[in-house]
């Protein structure tokens, strides 16, 4: 494979690592790093690629495993929680990120940090990417009814949260 | 869109049994103003989401992965990182710090070489004649010195010869 057919094929989905890779580890200068060495990687082993079916999963799913390689040595270090890194990087957000946030659609935001993990990748994959179920289990190695049970407990959790603004007006 | 099919989508979606056409529905729906107010929360929700998928990467980061990758067309792209070129750097150090110690240490136990003692080569020339001639005289001392044990050699030698002749003649 040469670097045109790479950049065709491989470039269209940055955007679409970069933001499963800032969902994953709150920070967009550590996501864009991901990024980076996903193509790398997948460069490094172009000669694979006409085996691949699915180029967009694989790339996703490398996005995923390098991402938590990260979160694991971080967490050997002491850090801040995901939740609150994630304030962090929305108080200092660059300008290409800088699209205008209401309060309440930082609170939001804050409610997908705060998810466990699993579930947290699940309702991005599937809310803000609009992945299929199958798609969903290719890319983080799970069984159909595993992605479903994820995304019922993710979106449960959130809708609770929200009755609670409701209610209360939060 | 009329608001009771509306909340049926909405409960289909809090148990994560809608299809992506119709969650787009709902994205559509949410997009309008005329949301009821019991729904605000919900509609944050959806804007969050929309929100979220204009998040990109800048146009910098594909030219500097295509410099990367260009650079290396031929072989393997190895990611360097700050931390990996730290390191490296560190080793460097490390063992050049060693390098100049045991160097030290060389130096402390044996004895510098000899140097350059004159600046002027005739007056090196002299003093180099005069240690010759010292040895040289020694020398003369020592072969007339030796000259006196060959009386003994000779002597020793006649002894012997006087020896054998009486031997004989018994």
């Amino acid at each position: 494979m040469n670097l045109e057919t790479f950049q065709n094929r491989v470039f269209p989905v940055k955007n679409k690592l970069f933001r499963f890779a800032f969902r994953l580890l709150g920070s967009s200068d550590e996501a864009k790093d991901v990024v980076q060495e996903v193509f790398i990687k997948v460069w490094n082993g172009r000669d694979q690629l006409d085996e691949i079916q699915n180029m967009e999963a694989w790339c996703m799913r490398i996005t995923k495993n390098l991402s938590l390689d990260r979160l694991r040595q971080q967490s050997r270090r002491p850090t801040d929680s995901l939740e609150k890194g994630f304030h962090v990087q929305n108080e200092t957000l660059s300008p290409y990120e800088n699209t205008e946030i209401s309060e309440s659609m930082k609170r939001i935001g804050e409610m997908m940090a705060g998810l466990p993990e699993k579930q947290r990748q699940v309702m991005h994959l599937r809310d803000i990417e609009g992945y299929s179920y199958n798609e969903i289990g290719e890319i983080l190695e799970l069984d159909l009814s595993q992605v479903k049970v994820y995304l019922f407990r993710a979106r449960n959790s959130v809708r609770e949260k929200l009755l609670k603004i409701n209610s209360y007006g939060l | 869109m009329d608001s009771n099919i509306i909340e049926q989508l909405l409960e289909k979606y809090w148990m994560a049994e809608t299809s992506l056409e119709e969650e787009q529905q709902l994205r559509d729906f949410f997009q309008s103003k005329d949301v009821p107010e019991s729904m605000k929360a919900t509609a944050e929700m959806f804007r969050f989401f929309d929100s979220e998928k204009n998040k990109s990467l800048n146009e910098n980061f594909e030219s500097t992965v295509t410099k990367q990758l260009r650079q290396r067309q031929g072989g393997k792209v190895i990611s360097m990182s700050f931390t990996n070129i730290a390191r490296i750097a560190a080793g460097i150090l490390v063992v050049v710090a060693a390098g100049y110690f045991i160097r030290q240490e060389v130096r402390k136990s044996y004895p510098q070489e000899l140097q350059d003692t004159y600046s002027d080569p005739q007056m090196a020339f002299e003093e180099t004649k005069k240690a010759l001639m010292m040895i040289s005289n020694s020398f003369g001392k020592a072969r007339h010195e030796a000259g006196k044990m060959k009386v003994f050699n000779d002597a020793e030698k006649k002894i012997q010869n006087k020896d054998q002749e009486e031997k004989v003649t018994i």
